[in-house]
């Protein structure tokens, strides 16, 4: 009895925001899941009559693939923007104080300019005519201009674009605060540069690093106008899928329930990521 | 530093930036260009920044970007801070429910948290307009602070904490002294951040909006029906001189920095 | 400024900013408003709403949306905030069906007779009492005969000559599944709006050997990759095909001899439209014919004001992709709103786009 009134005491503070942002996320959710298993009459109204249907239709093999390929596309914007990102932040972090604000201030500046009009600047210089063949058949170097337009890498690339400051950001904030005291200590202890970098430094960034996957994967799921874009819609990923079927396709409830895939999904990698370093101490983040 | 270190630092820094920049710089060259389509480049004109200006409906639809944009930075910078905050003080079981509620605005798909926000806002009779385009885009944002702000927090050395309480002080004078100025970096960094994801957003904004409020990506989105016109490209060079201009002044004001 | 100095004029510029912007966003409400929901991208065409405003002193609040879906949800949801909007055929069949609509009180719209009979009456408005139509655009194939022969293939006067092998990579559609289905069917000698479970099979399977000529579905702006050479052939809607030839002379629009779709957007009024009476004012300046003649040339679609015509430029009335000829507009028809049919199509299509 004590322990729970002491715990409850302790939780108090916590309530006002959980009710916040529990209700206005909660709500939409409960309604999306509820959505789900309604279907749509012809004019595309709801009918209320409880049905597996919308899950059926979703485990057509067609569907999941496009849900396999926006995992897929999830997965390595988050690697890559991991492996070009992270050196980003940890250089920047070594910068003096007057440069290190103002390189911040350069990674998020871009993000002002809208990002559809960002997508078209690499339609730009990927296109046929784009920039890049311009210059390379201008220059000589090739006769025919290259194909770069239109495939899972082109919409990879601009998806990786588009997320990678959230990765740097994410890392910096972990990296910045980082003990440089022990960094000495491992030189002092006769480690090389590496080995510092492996054993220590990469553990205890962890949770940086874990935060910006979270902000890229979870994005990259939703995605739908790079695809379009720069995809030409060649590949069909979740953010096309769900979005047809509520515009073109006139079916919310389906929406609904790739929209309820989507969370499923999202939710189980979080989950298995947390059963995986549950042991190490470092949840997501 | 190292000499060699240094200079790798600075190769790889100037890559990434250069690489992050040239579709920025494609944008902008292509706001002199004399065709409307990005398919050619026909010659240079300044004809486009000549429309922008006369045109009120961009300029209108940049005014309430912007304001949404601000108040929405503000509210979430607000509220993320203080979740992440009061998340140290609470249970560790509250501290892990409220991390995955600050994840759900997240995992849910824009197109399906528009519509419902937009069925749940009109049965709350709330006016579509700035309200209701601040509360749905502080949803999404509030996020990334609580994160930024997390691991920020979670990196300070708890003795600070200890010191601070044997020395007497109180939760809220530890908040305001030692806490505050210690995630202030992170607070800015995901604000600026939050201001950019909000003055970006389409879907919700699209749904959130009242008949007197399309936010400018909305304006830009539907543009591109027909074609987005280097009217737009010319918007978002000014928009980029604009902020570089910012960035440059406060960093010649600012002696202490980040 | 010491520190808490600066902070505390932050505070308050702060919440300068937000009383500001709280207070500031209640509406101006002397002279009227009439609140229009629609298509962006000058749809309706920006000086002509401003010679409306200011000839009348009404403000116009134009919402811009990017699909026909998203109207019907903000007008369900919200039925008394909007006045107007102008969708698509099949739109306003449903929201018609739905009792969305409100009855045009033709009084009060003197020159409603400017209508072509002919865009009115349709099946989605039989009676034709909810709609008035502002905009007709067809689709066809934009083609480059050059580029065309280069890849060996025959010249294009229709759906089948897609399939040619030659035509590998070289074509771009629209992104839509009715549309591309209705290529198949087409082509299959079928009609629109096949709900026949065999006959859907069949067209399913001559579209998928069609999908390696596919070189990118576009719906925005297809006619750019005809302009920079990327497709020799596009099917696209009317008004993008003639940006495409203003861009390049070189293109030649080709009308299948299978048939076309039609469209037909339209104006409907909102059963609770809070500004009635400025709606109507703002729908009776939209039908005068040298406004409808103006739109025409602006927007790039075909105008349903026959007495327009005698306002519009040779150069419009000579293009057969803005003033159909009358062989062409008869071979075109609509496509129906198909609801148990619709689900099989995206199937197909999204099977389809990933061959």
């Amino acid at each position: 009895m004590k322990a729970k009134a002491k715990s409850l005491k302790k939780n108090a503070p916590a309530i006002p925001i959980l009710v916040w942002i529990g209700f206005l996320v909660g709500v939409p959710l409960i309604f999306v899941v509820v959505l789900s298993f309604l279907s749509r009459d012809n004019l595309g109204n709801i009918v209320f009559k409880f049905s597996l249907d919308n899950y059926k239709r979703m485990f057509d093999p067609i569907y999941l693939r496009v849900f396999a390929n926006s995992f897929l596309l999830a997965i390595l914007t988050g690697f890559i923007t991991l492996i070009i990102g992270y050196p980003v932040a940890y250089f920047t972090t070594r910068l003096k104080a007057k440069k290190r604000s103002f390189v911040t201030a350069l990674i998020v500046l871009p993000f002002w300019v809208s990002s559809l009009l960002r997508t078209y600047g690499w339609v730009i210089l990927l296109g046929k005519t784009g920039l890049i063949n311009n210059v390379l058949v201008g220059l000589n170097i090739i006769d025919q201009p290259l194909n770069m337009m239109y495939k899972f890498s082109t919409t990879l690339i601009g998806t990786a674009y588009m997320l990678i400051p959230f990765m740097i950001i994410a890392v910096y904030n972990s990296v910045d605060k980082l003990d440089r005291s022990l960094l000495e200590a491992s030189y002092d202890l006769g480690a090389g540069k590496w080995k510092t970098f492996f054993n220590i430094t990469l553990p205890l960034t962890i949770p940086g690093i874990s935060g910006g996957f979270t902000l890229v994967f979870i994005p990259s799921l939703g995605m739908f106008f790079v695809s379009d874009l720069l995809g030409g819609g060649r590949t069909v990923f979740l953010g096309n899928l769900i979005n047809t079927q509520v515009t073109r396709g006139r079916n919310r409830p389906l929406a609904a329930a790739f929209s309820v895939g989507m969370i499923v999904l999202v939710v189980l990698v979080l989950l298995i990521y947390n059963r995986v370093t549950k042991n190490k101490g470092r949840e997501l983040f | 530093m190292d000499k060699r270190v240094s200079a790798i630092r600075t190769f790889y820094l100037s890559l990434f930036f250069i690489v992050l920049y040239i579709p920025v710089l494609s944008v902008i060259l292509y706001s002199f260009n004399k065709s409307p389509s990005t398919a050619q480049w026909t010659g240079f004109t300044l004809d486009w920044y000549r429309d922008l200006f006369r045109d009120r409906v961009i300029v209108e639809s940049l005014k309430i970007s912007v304001q949404v944009a601000v108040l929405t930075s503000i509210l979430s910078a607000i509220l993320g801070t203080a979740t992440s905050i009061v998340s140290m003080y609470v249970t560790r079981k509250m501290e892990k429910t409220i991390r995955g509620i600050m994840l759900l605005p997240l995992l849910v798909p824009e197109v399906a948290l528009g519509i419902s926000l937009l069925i749940f806002f009109t049965a709350l009779k709330l006016p579509f307009g700035i309200l209701t385009l601040v509360l749905s885009h502080s949803l999404f944002c509030v996020p990334y602070v609580y994160i930024m702000v997390q691991l920020r927090l979670k990196e300070i050395n708890k003795s600070i904490f200890e010191a601070a309480k044997d020395l007497g002080a109180t939760r809220g004078q530890i908040i305001r002294t030692i806490i505050l100025p210690l995630v202030t970096p992170s607070i800015i960094t995901s604000s600026l951040l939050a201001l950019a994801i909000s003055l970006d957003d389409v879907i919700i904004s699209t749904y959130m909006s009242g008949p007197t409020s399309t936010t400018l990506p909305v304006h830009i989105f539907s543009m591109m029906r027909v074609g987005v016109t280097p009217k737009i490209n010319a918007l978002c060079t000014l928009i980029l001189v604009g902020t570089f201009f910012i960035v440059g002044l406060s960093q010649l004001f600012n002696k202490k920095v980040l | 400024m010491s520190k808490k100095t600066l902070r505390k004029t932050i505070t308050a510029l702060l919440a300068a900013i937000l009383i500001v912007a709280l207070v500031g966003c209640s509406g101006s409400k002397d002279a009227g408003q009439v609140n229009l929901m629609t298509w962006g991208g000058d749809f309706i065409p920006r000086e002509i709403i401003d010679e409306f405003e200011k000839e009348t002193g009404i403000k116009v609040n134009y919402k811009e949306v990017t699909s026909n879906e998203d109207m019907q949800s903000l007008l369900e949801a919200n039925p008394d905030q909007y006045d107007l909007a102008v969708v698509t055929d099949y739109m306003v069949d449903i929201l018609r069906q739905n009792g969305m609509l409100e009855k045009l009180d033709k009084s009060k719209l003197k020159n409603i007779a400017n209508i072509n009979p002919v865009y009115q009456g349709n099946y989605y408005d039989q009676n034709n009492e909810y709609s008035i139509p502002y905009a007709i655009s067809t689709s066809f194939l934009l083609v480059n005969p050059e580029g065309v022969a280069e890849k060996g293939a025959k010249p294009i006067t229709g759906y089948a000559d897609m399939w040619q092998e030659e035509l590998k990579d070289s074509i771009v559609v629209v992104d839509w599944s009715v549309e591309i289905m209705g290529i198949a069917l087409k082509a299959l000698g079928y009609e629109y709006n096949e709900t026949d479970p065999e006959k859907v099979a069949q067209a399913k399977e001559k579209l998928f050997a069609l999908s390696d000529n596919i070189v990118r579905f576009e719906t925005n702006t297809p006619e750019d990759s005809l302009v920079n050479g990327e497709a020799v052939i596009g099917f696209m809607y009317s008004n993008q095909a003639v940006k495409g030839q203003a861009a390049d002379s070189k293109l030649e629009p080709v009308f299948p001899v299978e048939g076309m779709p039609i469209f037909i957007d339209g104006f409907v009024m909102s059963k609770d439209a809070p500004n009635k009476d400025n709606t109507y004012k703002f729908l009776d300046f939209i039908m005068r014919p040298e406004i409808a003649a103006r739109i025409a040339e602006i927007t790039n679609f075909t105008t349903p004001n026959k007495a327009a015509e005698e306002f519009l430029s040779d150069e419009f009335k000579n293009n057969p992709m803005l003033n159909i000829p009358d062989e062409v507009a008869e071979n075109t028809s609509f496509y129906i709103n198909v609801a148990d049919v619709l689900e099989e199509y995206e199937h197909i299509y999204t099977e389809f786009k990933m061959q």
